[in-house]
């Protein structure tokens, strides 16, 4: 498909490059612990991007029998409106593929009835009279070519799999709402879902006692989940993007001390058995893992081709395309790391209590699980304010209970300074791998 | 395609098939900063089959590829027989509707040139550019779409749509040294090319709220009185309460179906709620929704009181209710599931306005604009763009990072006053649920004023 594309489109452009991608997946619904729908959808496009006459240009299809002159013009049209930029596209030399595995035969072939059984299992660990247990697991297969007309190309299959388990308690006016997920390229193991109970469990339980919050400049411990306020502007801010944009905080900074020095960042899209791992990226430069944070220093940036062009360094393979947009900037896995803490990635994190062993000495503080509206601020200034979604008072070095109706809010890049401890519970939540991590001075507001 | 559709149906061997086709036309432009990103025009399309057996549950298939079709129910039935259920799915009696239903185009975005959509962002973009050096980056963008939605099932539905939506949206990044604000303008309505002309004042308003910002203190975090604009108390009765009139929510837990018992009383008397996806024009309306029901203005809440709520054929079957016309899907690659449409608080007292409900407030935040919402059901959170504190009765400084917590039994029963100047949002953007996003809906809202509400922040 993208040989005939890339021929066709040679003497009418004077570069291109695509994207073909074909979806399968695979899913099985369980609603209030019933088995209730299965389900399977099956997708496959082609992306095409342009240079002609300098300017750039994109086009995509989900027509089954692409027509490859209609995809060309469409680009060339959307070119004669396009910007000038030097895209240089990698070539065939440059195409000698790192090896990583992404397909996984046991994943693949998992039959619908396998996929009902993790389902159920899950429904029955999980089921108590007063809760609503929903699992969804969702398998898929995804097969994607890329190539240039500078002969470069890369080609991979993949498998992914996600076990999801919703858990609600409504107990007069209160709702508690738990949710954990386990995604792999590899099917879970039996002690892999295990874990994923008892992290619903332990959460669940310490729950069921209401406690009023506390108030005031506090010692705060963020579970890998609860830290997604806190990791996503530095996300933003290391997107070279935003860097070209003048709107990030980090730009100019590389080189510079800004973070605790035992934190570390790394996009490492080699990790095995991770969904997102991929030997090339959607615009044909060869994965590599990139140092973002080193010891607290700023490292790199992540970049595309294009904005590699514009900011006249090289493509990190960052490149991520959708069959309809162009190619922009996207992570692939992302891990916060204590630098001097062990392996990251183990295939089975230990089992950890509620705070990852960071709440011994806090005198009165929170643990905080989940925030709502993650996102939707101003988020690269630093600075978030969220209501808790699942958070716990922690006094005493002991967790006393959930708290409800309390807000916390801070500056990531300040609260990032110091960090106050790492957590024993690594873990990944889909793409992104941390423990907990305790962060001191974090306001929290109550009613 | 209708015959194709029927053709596809008469084959089925399931009790009850559903077949949902789309084609979608559509444009789109995007600057950032001075740059275009990109300007394209795609055409994407698919279909959907969900299909269901007595003692079986669902069956779902969706595809690209339209020449499977057939291939598509037969997989959807034998899906549908894999999953075994003891208590039956059973869906709400519904008329069968057979109507072409083709909305008002208002100006067909398939006819104008991609240079001319291209000119028209180029000038919002510019009007923010032009605010201030400060302005250090915008993201700019239009898409714009018509999409052909072919619905039949077989029970003899066979419902064909054609639906134009165009979202406008810009955001201005403002940067003095450290310090980064953002202002926010999004338009989304389910119109055409003419609805979405002259906007370059309000672009350039946003940009210069950016601005303003930059010396705008954090607001201190504590519990105050706090007057919402029409726009963010459009979000928060989104978030606040919309998303638990979803049916799905409910239907199948008895402590949820408890809490949310019909008749219980939710907000004081002057708090009225409704849903309405047949209201002309909006970015939430559509003629019949995913399942063939023609959609309605649906009462939720009536003078505090809790009075309905918003249903599939299914969630409404379970709870021996009518459906309302709000399974939506936001594609072809998607079941249908209960959503919101253009949900709104009605308007209070006739001209009763912004002074009435400030007049009395010592100390208190007038929080404006929206940059999101999200709901845990009981908690949730509503983003403002930007805020004011009211000191006195007065309106006073500007202050940055207003994000409210609410709590769904505490501050609905503390709006204790609405004003008479109802509008509808009209913004882009759209709605999160199960994996899909973004869902177009309209919020609607007078000014509203809660007694106490709790903000985060500095304490």
């Amino acid at each position: 498909m993208i040989d005939r594309l890339l021929e066709t489109a040679r003497g009418k452009v004077d570069g291109a490059d695509a994207l073909w991608r074909r979806e399968e997946r695979t899913a099985v619904g369980f609603e209030a612990g019933r088995l209730k729908a299965a389900g399977v959808s099956e997708e496959a496009g082609l992306n095409l991007r342009v240079l002609a006459r300098g300017k750039m240009g994109v086009a995509g299809t989900t027509a089954a029998q692409p027509d490859a002159a209609e995809l060309i013009s469409r680009a060339r049209s959307s070119a004669e409106l396009g910007e000038t930029v030097d895209l240089a596209f990698p070539n065939a030399a440059a195409a000698n593929l790192p090896p990583v595995p992404t397909f996984f035969d046991r994943t693949a072939n998992a039959s619908l009835d396998d996929l009902i059984r993790m389902g159920r299992l899950l429904v029955e660990r999980l089921s108590r009279p007063d809760c609503q247990v929903n699992v969804a697991v969702e398998r898929e297969v995804q097969d994607t070519a890329v190539g240039n007309m500078a002969g470069a190309r890369g080609e991979y299959r993949a498998t992914a799999i996600a076990v999801t388990a919703d858990v609600t308690r409504i107990a007069g006016d209160d709702v508690l709402m738990v949710f954990d997920q386990y995604v792999g390229a590899d099917l879970p193991s039996d002690a892999e879902l295990e874990m994923l109970v008892r992290s619903v469990e332990t959460r669940l339980t310490a729950a069921l006692k209401i406690v009023t919050p506390p108030e005031g400049a506090l010692p705060v411990v963020f579970t890998p989940a609860g830290l997604a306020a806190v990791v996503l502007p530095l996300e933003q801010a290391l997107s070279g993007k935003t860097v070209l944009q003048g709107s990030s905080p980090l730009a100019g900074k590389v080189g510079e001390m800004l973070f605790d020095q035992r934190l570390s960042i790394l996009d490492d899209p080699l990790t095995p058995g991770r969904p997102v791992s991929r030997p090339v990226d959607d615009e044909c430069v060869p994965s590599r893992r990139n140092a973002l944070v080193e010891h607290g220093t700023v490292g790199r940036f992540v970049y595309d081709l294009e904005t590699a062009a514009r900011a006249k360094t090289e493509s990190t393979g960052n490149g991520r395309r959708g069959i309809f947009g162009k190619p922009h900037i996207g992570y692939t896995n992302i891990l916060f790391q204590m630098t001097d803490g062990g392996r990251h990635a183990g295939t089975v994190p230990a089992p950890a209590d509620l705070g990852g062993g960071l709440i011994d000495d806090i005198d009165d503080g929170l643990i905080v699980d989940d925030l709502i509206g993650v996102g939707q601020g101003n988020v690269i200034s630093g600075a978030f304010s969220h209501p808790v979604g699942l958070a716990y008072r922690v006094q005493r070095g002991e967790v006393t209970g959930r708290v409800k109706d309390a807000a916390v809010a801070g500056n990531a890049y300040d609260l990032l300074k110091k960090i106050g401890g790492f957590g024993n519970d690594g873990r990944w939540l889909g793409a992104r791998w941390s423990p907990s991590m305790l962060l001191e001075g974090v306001s929290v507001a109550r009613r | 395609m209708k015959d194709r559709l029927a053709a596809a149906l008469k084959q089925s061997r399931a009790d009850y098939t559903e077949i949902r086709v789309e084609r979608t036309w559509s444009s789109a432009v995007a600057f950032r900063g001075r740059r275009l990103e990109t300007a394209t025009v795609s055409e994407d399309q698919g279909g959907f089959v969900r299909v269901l057996n007595k003692g079986y549950g669902w069956g779902i298939t969706s595809f690209t590829s339209l020449a499977e079709l057939p291939q598509m129910v037969t997989r959807a039935n034998e899906l549908s027989r894999a999953v075994k259920l003891d208590e039956p799915i059973r869906l709400a009696e519904a008329a069968a509707q057979m109507a072409d239903a083709v909305l008002d185009l208002d100006g067909d975005v398939r006819g104008i040139a991609l240079s001319e959509k291209k000119k028209l962002l180029d000038r919002y973009n510019s009007a923010m550019l032009a605010v201030s050096d400060k302005i250090v980056d915008t993201q700019a963008s239009y898409r714009d779409e018509v999409s052909e939605v072919w619905y039949v099932n077989s029970e003899g539905a066979v419902v064909y749509q054609l639906r134009p939506e165009v979202v406008l949206s810009g955001t201005a990044i403002g940067r003095r040294n450290g310090t980064i604000e953002k202002g926010l303008e999004s338009i989304g309505l389910r119109k055409g090319w003419n609805s979405v002309q002259n906007f370059e004042s309000q672009f350039g308003v946003v940009a210069r709220r950016a601005v303003d910002l930059l010396d705008a203190p954090r607001v201190r975090g504590g519990a105050y009185p706090v007057i919402l604009d029409n726009e963010l108390a459009g979000v928060f009765i989104h978030e606040a309460f919309g998303h638990l009139s979803e049916a799905d929510f409910v239907y199948e837990n008895p402590q949820a179906r408890e809490m949310m018992t019909l008749g219980r009383r939710f907000g004081k008397p002057v708090l009225n709620v409704g849903d309405n996806g047949a209201a002309s024009g909006l970015r939430g309306t559509l003629p019949y929704d995913d399942e063939g029901t023609p959609t309605q203005d649906t009462p939720l809440i009536k003078q505090g009181i809790l009075v309905g709520r918003l249903h599939s054929r299914e969630t409404a079957a379970t709870l021996g209710e009518r459906p309302t016309g709000n399974a939506r899907a936001i594609s072809f690659r998607h079941p249908p599931i209960v959503r919101m449409t253009n949900t709104y608080i009605s308007p209070g007292k006739k001209g009763v306005g912004f002074n009435e409900l400030i007049s009395d407030i010592k100390l208190g935040v007038y929080a404006c604009g929206a940059f999101g919402g999200q709901t845990m059901l009981e908690n949730f959170s509503f983003t403002a763009g930007w805020g004011y504190m009211i000191r006195d009765g007065k309106v006073a400084e500007l202050v940055k990072d207003v994000v409210l917590a609410g709590n769904l039994f505490q501050t609905l029963d503390r709006i204790d006053h609405i004003a008479g100047d109802f509008t509808w949002n009209q913004m882009g953007g759209g709605c999160g649920k199960g994996g899909q996003f973004p869902l177009p809906v309209t919020e609607g809202a007078p000014h509203v004023r809660i007694e106490e509400a709790l903000i985060g922040g500095d304490v």
